[in-house]
Order: C-alpha cells, then structure tokens, then sequence
C-alpha cells in the first residue's frame, strides 16, 4: 500500500502521472487567477504611462511620475485622503470595542433561546445590501416623514434636519450604520474566543466567591485578549479601505466636502471624467499604503503575540 | 458555589436584558417601519401617523410594483446572477481548494503565495475595469459573473476545511479504485457540507446584493434588482406616477418601502437555515492561511 503523504523525491516525471488530475483541477483556477488578479495588478502601471482611448489597457508610453507629481499638488486628493483617514479612524475607534462589548455581554445571556434568538437577529443587518441601507437610512432620516425627525419635531419641537444632506452629520451617519451593519457578525469571533475559555476558570472562581462582573473583568476579558489584539491589527491594516459602495450612495454635493474619499476620487475622476491614468496613479499610491500598513502590523503582530495573520 | 445573587449580579442582569431588547429593537425596527410604510394608508403617511406599525391597510404599493416591468425584469435578473454567479464560483473555488489542500503537491505552496500576494495587492478599480473592457465583456452579463468566480477568503475557509478531512477516506477511495475527479465528487464534497454551504452563502449574498458592477458594465436591461432600487432612491427612476388621487409623493414612499422589502426578503429567509454553519465557517476558516 502506498502512502498520499510520503515527501520522497520522486521524479517529477513521476508525480506528475501520478496526481495529473490535480494538476488538470487547477488549470482554470490558476488562468482565471493570472487574467483577473494579476493582469490587473500589471495594470497599474497604467499610473506611469498616457492612456489613449482604444489603444490598450496598459497605456501608450512612459511619462514617469508626472501623474504622482500632480496628485502631490492636488488639493481634491488631499482633500480625499483627510477624509479616508478621519472616516475609518473614527470608524476605528467606535466600531472596534463594540462588537467585544456585546460579545462579552451576551454571553452572559443565561436564557439559552433568548440568547441564541438575540444572535440571529444580529446577524441580519449584515446580509443587507448596502444599497437597501442607505434606502431605509433615506426614509427614516427624511426631512418630511422621517422617523427620527417626527420624533424630534414631536418632543421636543425640532425644525425637521435634512440628515442626509448636511456634512456635519455624514461621519456619525456612516460610522452608526456601520455599527448597525456589522456589530452582531463581528462578535462571532470574540464569541468563539470567549466559548475557548475553560469552563474550569469560571468555577474556581465563583467558589472563591468573585460576582459575575468580578469574573468578567478578570477571566473574561483577559482570555480574549489575545484575539482582540489581532482583530485591532488587521482592522489597523485595512485602515484606507472604506466601504466605498456606502459613501458613494450617501454622496451628495452638498457633503462631498466630509464624504468625497480616496476611493470615490478615483471613480469620479477615472470612470465619470475618464481620466483613467490619474486615476490608477491615485488607486495605486493608496493600495500600496495599505500593503505597508498590512505588512508592518502584521509584523507588529508577530513580535507582540508570538502570531501573525499570515 | 455561592446560592444567592449578589446585588452586583442583579444590576449586570438588568444591564444585560437593557442591551439585548435594545439591539433587538435596533436591528428590527428598521425593517418593521419600512414594511408599515409600505403596507399603510397613503394619507396616515402624509399626516405622519406611521410611527412604527401599519395604520390602515393598503397593498397599492405592492400591486404596482409587480406590474412595474422593469421591477420584474431586474428582480429576474439578480436571480440568474445569483444562481449561475454561485454555483460558477462553488465550482472554480472547490477545484482550486482540493489540489491547494494537498501539501504533497509539487507547485502547492507556490500556487497558494499566489493567492496570498493577491489578497494583500491588487489591481484597483480603473484596472479592472479597462481589463474588462478589453475582453469585451462591457455589455454582457459575464461581466456580473467571472471576475468574482473566486474570492481568496472563500477559498481558503475551503482548503483548510478539505485539510481537516481524514487522509485514510482518500486512500481507501484510491484502493477502491476511484481516481482524483471521482474521490472530489464522490468523497470530498458530500462531506463538506457545511464548508459549501458557508461559502455558498457569502457567494449568494454577494450576488444579490451587488449593484455596482451592473451600473459600471451593465446596460439598463441587464440592471439586477439593487440598482433597479439605487435608482429609485437617487431619483434616476421615477416611480408612483400612476398614484391617482393620493399625493404622488407618498406613494413613491409606499413603493420605495415595498422594493427594499421585496428585494431584501429572499436573503433574510435564507440565512438563519445556514446559521450553524456560517458561524463555524468564519471562526474556522477565515483569518489564518
């Protein structure tokens, strides 16, 4: 009988009879892979070379940095990149504790149906589509018969707000619908970490006498640590990477001064004005901040917890 | 092991209840608002009565949008994407995860880097568009369904669930004769079911919920129900102009109401059948390569 997993040096040759149908399952998988992941990536070279209508993905000829050059002294992409940063660190620092907050919390939650019953329900807002979101945000934030400025203008005798239009309500708008969205599906993760905890711990614990709260800030949280440090690292690391779909339906003229991102830069600029290699200049200088960022507090990872993601 | 609750256990209970019913009505109420608003009296809506259950009821709205034309065609629509998007990306992922599952294979880790690096940097949106173009799919609804065919993360919840089968149901699959297309279908994927289901499921959603493919690479025909329902909130599509004697304006409400349910529904059925799969997909599968 021979063994699947042996690690002889069997000449290729060999192997390859062998598992050739491995190898014919992977075919389409690795063209599919090589057209649409690294085509293009190659066609980010765009950002240095002129496009001319009809005359190919990948440009006509090289200009160096020109385009990079002009993003530098262009006060829209600053304008952008402010907006990137302020948007997901302010999503950062709300949307972050929250989903352990209600982890934490319901899993104290010793009515079995009801808790599971609670998760379920949490669960939705996340297979919405972003489209629908912003729909139902629109009608409940309307001026004239909205939800919210009913309840205003009835207690305590609000003029109704045009939510959806004014900048200054933009950042809070997008950051609470996030949470809305997402907090019930990312406290599956510190769910599972809290359910890893040794039962063993709790009980020691509560014959030594210490109250639920005594046991969740010394058993609890403590546990999930671990876990939580790595969440923050890889939502670090996709620090530039908004949802974009979001901003571009909540983007209207009047907030474009808080909502216009570097995202949404680069679908004005690329796809509405087709200025297509300045715009993959744009895409281009923040994907590779986003690979530095992923890359070092992946490293950060590795040095703090003995664990990177990858 | 003490008997009695503790003032501080009763006031954490009390704490604990308060948040749950609050996120309960949070995630719920939503929904509930925009089906009274689409089921209620035109004019309760106008003098503002709706608060959050129907008041008098009215299925105008509902009746309109199915005799609405483009609403049918673009609800068509996003089903053909979601079952031919899904059920090509099920197919690619698994054929790629099974021979990525096998650490033996020569090339393995090779073609795994490759997928990797392409998680961590990737052509962005002009790119990929231009690369769309190119290969004339603009147009045509293979630009709705191959660029997705595979999504990294998907694909590897997959390889390591292949991973955690036992090596000896292959072996003995081999000695019965069965070559690697027949061990894959006839072994692998019946066992995977919960593996499937999870990926199949973020597929789906995906599909469903997507929007801005159609509108970059889409002609207004082949629009999937998400953009049908974009346009009508931004304006591009007018709706409620057949209102009669009510206020045109509170229809076009109604009507807005009853798309994002109708719309939204068939995904909201679906996922709490998946719940116990999904849930240990993404604990399992996700983060680590």
């Amino acid at each position: 009988m021979f063994k699947l997993t042996e690690q002889t040096n069997e000449p290729l040759k060999r192997h390859i009879k062998k598992y050739w149908q491995l190898y014919v399952m992977m075919i389409l998988p690795i063209i599919y892979f090589i057209v649409f992941k690294y085509i293009p990536m190659l066609g980010n070279v765009l950002a240095f070379r002129k496009y001319q209508p009809g005359m190919g993905p990948f440009g006509t000829r090289w200009v160096g940095f020109t385009y990079f050059k002009r993003i530098f002294k262009d006060s829209a992409f600053w304008r952008a990149f402010k907006n990137t940063l302020v948007l997901s660190l302010g999503n950062l620092i709300i949307n972050f504790p929250i989903p352990i907050i209600f982890a934490v919390l319901l899993n104290e939650v010793k009515a079995l149906k009801f808790k599971k019953f609670v998760q379920t329900i949490s669960y939705m807002p996340r297979f919405i589509s972003t489209v629908a979101v912003v729909a139902i945000l629109g009608e409940l934030l309307s001026p004239s018969t909205g939800m919210l400025n009913n309840f205003l203008t009835s207690i305590f005798g609000i003029e109704p707000i045009y939510f959806m239009n004014e900048p200054q309500y933009f950042r809070t708008i997008y950051i609470l619908t996030d949470t809305w969205q997402f907090t019930g599906w990312t406290a599956i993760i510190y769910l599972a970490a809290i359910t890893g905890i040794s039962i063993d711990l709790f009980e020691a614990a509560s014959i030594d006498g210490a109250s639920r709260v005594q046991q969740i800030i010394h058993i609890t949280i403590p546990s999930i640590l671990p876990t939580v440090m790595v969440m923050l690292i890889l939502n670090v690391g996709r620090l530039l990477s908004l949802g974009f779909e979001k901003v571009l339906l909540m983007y209207t003229p009047s907030n474009s001064v808080v909502s216009d991102i570097i995202d949404t830069l680069v679908y004005r600029t690329g796809l509405a004005n087709q200025n297509y290699s300045y715009a993959t200049a744009v895409g281009l200088f923040s994907g590779i901040i986003g690979v530095i960022l992923v890359t070092s507090s992946n490293a950060l990872s590795k040095k703090i917890t003995g664990d990177g993601i990858y | 092991m003490r008997k009695f609750k503790t003032t501080s256990d009763i006031v954490l209970d009390i704490i604990i209840y308060i948040v749950m019913i609050f996120v309960l009505l949070v995630c719920l109420v939503p929904f509930i608002y925009m089906f009274s608003i689409s089921i209620s009296d035109p004019k309760a809506i106008i003098n503002n009565q709706v608060s959050l259950f129907p008041i008098g009821i009215n299925m105008e709205a509902y009746r309109q949008i199915f005799q609405y034309p483009n609403f049918f065609h673009a609800y068509r629509n996003t089903i053909f994407y979601t079952v031919v998007g899904t059920s090509i990306a099920l197919v690619m992922t698994t054929l790629f995860a099974y021979p990525l599952s096998k650490s033996y294979l020569r090339g393995q880790k090779f073609a795994m880097k490759l997928v990797i690096i392409s998680m961590f940097f990737s052509g962005g949106l002009i790119p990929n568009y231009l690369l769309i173009s190119s290969l004339h799919l603009t147009g045509t609804v293979w630009a709705m369904l191959i660029p997705f065919a595979i999504n990294q993360f998907n694909l590897i919840i997959l390889v390591n669930f292949f991973k955690s089968l036992p090596e000896e149901l292959e072996e003995a699959a081999l000695i019965d004769g069965l070559d690697y297309f027949g061990i894959l279908i006839k072994v692998i994927v019946p066992l995977s079911t919960p593996a499937l289901a999870t990926v199949g499921l973020y597929v789906a959603v995906f599909f469903w919920n997507d929007w801005f493919n159609g509108l970059i690479y889409l002609s207004t025909d082949q629009y999937p129900v998400m953009l049908f329902l974009r346009n009508i909130v931004n304006g591009t599509t007018m709706v409620g102009d057949a209102a009669g004697s009510a206020d045109k304006s509170t229809i076009a409400i109604s009507i807005k109401s009853a798309v994002i349910i109708t719309s939204t529904l068939p995904i909201i059925i679906l996922y709490p059948f998946l719940q116990k799969y999904f849930v240990k997909g993404l604990t399992v599968g996700s983060v680590k390569g």
